[in-house]
């Protein structure tokens, strides 16, 4: 499965850059992650949660940065869900483009298989949830790096 | 548990029908009968299988549930499902009871002939059957074997939004539907489902266990048929691999009851389906017939996601209504099943509402191929599902429907705006890149005469060509009904014992 889109964001692009090779103040943008633990400089750890109707779930992944070169960065994910125990991987290539120096462009494509029983529900759930996950990414990083200190650091959704 | 000696029918697969057909034909003490299940038997049968409210939990993380990785157009996959325990199919599904529509009998009339007319077929679903709601009715039954009722009737006092999709419903012009199994639903329905005391009523339950002791029936379960031993066009017996070894059990007739991916593999593993298919993994040809493993179909079903304004927790196995729906308004037949769903909460979200619209048509074709020539390997499907454009507009009607229900102002204070897919512009691939299926496979050893080259079973499902061998299972029927398939599979089970009774 894949997903793919931008982000606008109203900031010069190697500030949005600091903050999205910073495994912890990225994931403190993005809803439902928490615990999350830097390992080393390219690995970290965290877990996400989610309930569908009367089946909770957590999903506990191991995160690595391939590649890091400005403009573009790689991230591959794996991971183990609580329910199924089964397997997740994701590759995430994100590249920032600025058509001014004060705009940046961040443009995604994630590609994500599941193996496992996880298969079942998991694709639902990814394409039913990315939607408002992105949507939030968005709104975290824009209050941040826009100067509005509105949401910084905040995973409560509105 | 002897298995010496010649069985007078050995049933392979205990599923869904494959439990009807062994219930059925021992009911002649004369008949000496061995039903062959690959996977277990356990009993008293598990908390997992049997209680309803654990369906989430039976179908993610029990070892009865099997699995089939399936692609679509754009290379991503996901997966069809079979039961692989006593009852089949039947011991895991969701539970809900759907007859065909009578366009659907009237279309197998095309392939089978008037044996499979709604009318002709009627006293057989009064048989099957003790309808709690509707049994004292002249399309009904009371004393059938299979307990079915509506949890829910569309009066009675329901969570608010239930009662607001009711009202959504009947506001947008649908009729109500108390009794989905009549020959033309369509509107707001009472689902039913088969659930006596709060305990499932697979085919396991329902036909096998008041007949387990029966002295001429043998029950072999966690035993899998590698293949049938043909002779000219005779089927001597089946070879069997058990936990003790191999073990070839002869009979006077067999049925396939194997379902709809593993009944076109064993007779391709024993040499009857399409040549080239046979040559290609070097199993000698003993009957070339074309039609097996093809016309394969099912529904496709997508999910789609509304921002939710409240945290529903409407039952996510057994809703209670469902919306029997055309994905458009000048169709002389409803094409859609229409479900809303539990809410996704995650946190720092609000809460997210999906609801799945499931495509009860299937205009192109699929097929079931070997892998290879080893019975343990899984077979290799293709379902070509949503590969006809006319099915991926259907599904994009399906959506706007839901659109429809979840803006009306019944539903506003359950249902915000459309998160996934967002605008119309993003349906068509929404539904292309993203739809599952229903697992309603169907088809690959259909009916038809003789001289139809697709054709694997006659009217009466007994294989072209043989003498002594049936299909009986969803796999005959030669195009997928408007309806859940679980019930047109048990009166497959109980037309095959029928006419193997009169052969
Ligand atoms: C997850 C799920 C949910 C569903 N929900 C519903 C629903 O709510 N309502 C509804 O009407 N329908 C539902 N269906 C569909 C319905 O259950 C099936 O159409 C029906 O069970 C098919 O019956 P069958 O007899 O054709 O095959 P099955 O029930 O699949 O039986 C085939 C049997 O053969 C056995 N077998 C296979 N190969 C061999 C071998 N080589 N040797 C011995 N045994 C073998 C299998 O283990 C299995 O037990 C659902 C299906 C699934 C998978």
């Amino acid at each position: 499965m894949k997903l793919s889109g931008g982000i606008e964001i109203g900031a010069p692009a190697d500030q949005v850059w600091t903050l999205i090779i910073d495994p912890v103040s990225l994931s403190s943008c993005i809803p439902g992650v928490s615990h999350v633990r830097q390992i080393d400089e390219r690995t970290f750890e965290g877990s996400i949660t989610v309930s569908v109707g009367p089946v909770d779930g957590d999903f506990d992944f191991n995160s690595t940065l391939v590649r890091r070169e400005f403009p573009d960065l790689e991230v591959r994910l794996e991971g183990i869900d609580s329910v199924t125990k089964s397997r997740l991987e994701a590759t995430v290539v994100a590249s920032l483009t600025s058509s001014d120096p004060s705009h940046t462009g961040l443009a995604y494509l994630a590609t994500i298989s599941v193996r496992g029983r996880l298969a079942i529900l998991g694709e639902m759930i990814l394409r039913a949830t990315a939607g408002l996950i992105i949507a939030e990414l968005t709104r975290c990083l824009q209050a941040r790096l826009e100067g509005s200190g509105i949401g910084v650091g905040k995973t409560d959704g509105p | 548990m002897s298995i010496e000696g010649a069985f007078d029918l050995i049933v392979v697969g205990g599923g869904t029908a494959g439990c009807v057909v062994a219930a059925r034909a021992s009911e002649d003490p004369a008949l000496r009968v061995l039903l062959v299940e690959a996977g277990p038997d356990p009993r008293p049968i598990p908390d997992i299988v049997a209680d309803p409210k654990r369906q989430s939990e039976l179908i993610l993380k029990s070892p009865y549930v099997r699995m089939y990785d399936v692609a679509r157009e754009d290379g991503s996959t996901f997966p069809l499902l079979s039961g692989r325990i006593m009852g089949g199919g039947s011991s895991i599904n969701n539970l809900a009871v759907v007859r065909p529509m009578r366009r659907d009998f009237d279309a197998w009339t095309q392939f089978g002939g008037p044996v499979w007319s709604y009318d002709a077929l009627l006293p057989l679903m009064r048989a099957i059957e003790t309808d709690r709601d509707f049994g004292d009715s002249p399309i009904h039954g009371s004393a059938g074997p299979l307990q079915l009722h509506r949890s829910f009737k569309l009066d009675d006092p329901a969570d608010p939004p239930v009662r607001a999709l009711i009202e959504a419903a009947l506001a947008l012009g649908l009729p109500a539907c108390p009794d989905l199994n009549v020959p033309e639903p369509y509107g707001i329905c009472a689902s039913p489902y088969n659930v006596e005391n709060g305990r499932r009523q697979s085919t396991a339950v329902a036909y096998l266990d008041p007949a387990r002791d029966r002295p001429n029936l043998t029950i072999l379960s966690d035993t899998t048929a590698m293949r049938l031993v043909v002779n000219g066009t005779r089927v001597d017996g089946v070879e069997l691999a058990r936990a003790t070894g191999p073990v070839v059990v002869r009979s006077a007739s067999v049925v396939l009851a194997a379902g709809v991916f593993h009944s076109p593999q064993l007779l391709m593993l024993s040499g009857i389906g399409p040549s080239d298919e046979l040559a290609r993994h070097r199993i000698p040809v003993r009957h070339h017939l074309p039609g097996v493993g093809t016309n394969y179909q099912d529904h496709a079903v997508v999910y789609v996601t509304f921002q939710g304004t409240t945290d529903l927790r409407e039952d996510y196995v057994i809703p209670k209504v469902r919306l029997i729906a055309k994905s458009d308004d000048t169709m002389d037949h409803p094409d859609l099943h229409v479900f809303m769903r539990p809410s996704i909460r995650m946190r720092g979200l609000p809460p997210m509402l999906p609801v799945s619209i499931h495509l009860l048509e299937h205009r192109s074709r699929g097929n079931v191929a070997l892998q290879s020539a080893n019975p343990t390997d899984l077979p290799v499907v293709d379902p070509a599902l949503l590969s006809h454009p006319r099915d991926v507009r259907a599904l994009v009607g399906g959506i706007a429907v839901a659109s429809r229900l979840a803006a009306h102002p019944a539903l506003a204070a359950f249902y915000g705006a459309l998160l996934t897919p967002g605008s119309p512009d993003a349906w068509e691939e929404h539904v292309r890149t993203s739809y599952i299926t229903y697992y309603h496979g169907v088809g690959t050893c259909r009916i038809g005469p003789a001289q139809d080259p697709g054709a694997v079973v006659d009217s009466g499902l007994r294989v072209h060509g043989m003498d002594n061998l049936w299909v009986a299972d969803a796999s005959v029927l030669p195009v997928i009904p408007h309806a859940n398939t679980n019930l047109a599979a048990i009166l497959v089970g109980e037309v095959a014992a029928q006419a193997i009774a009169r052969a």
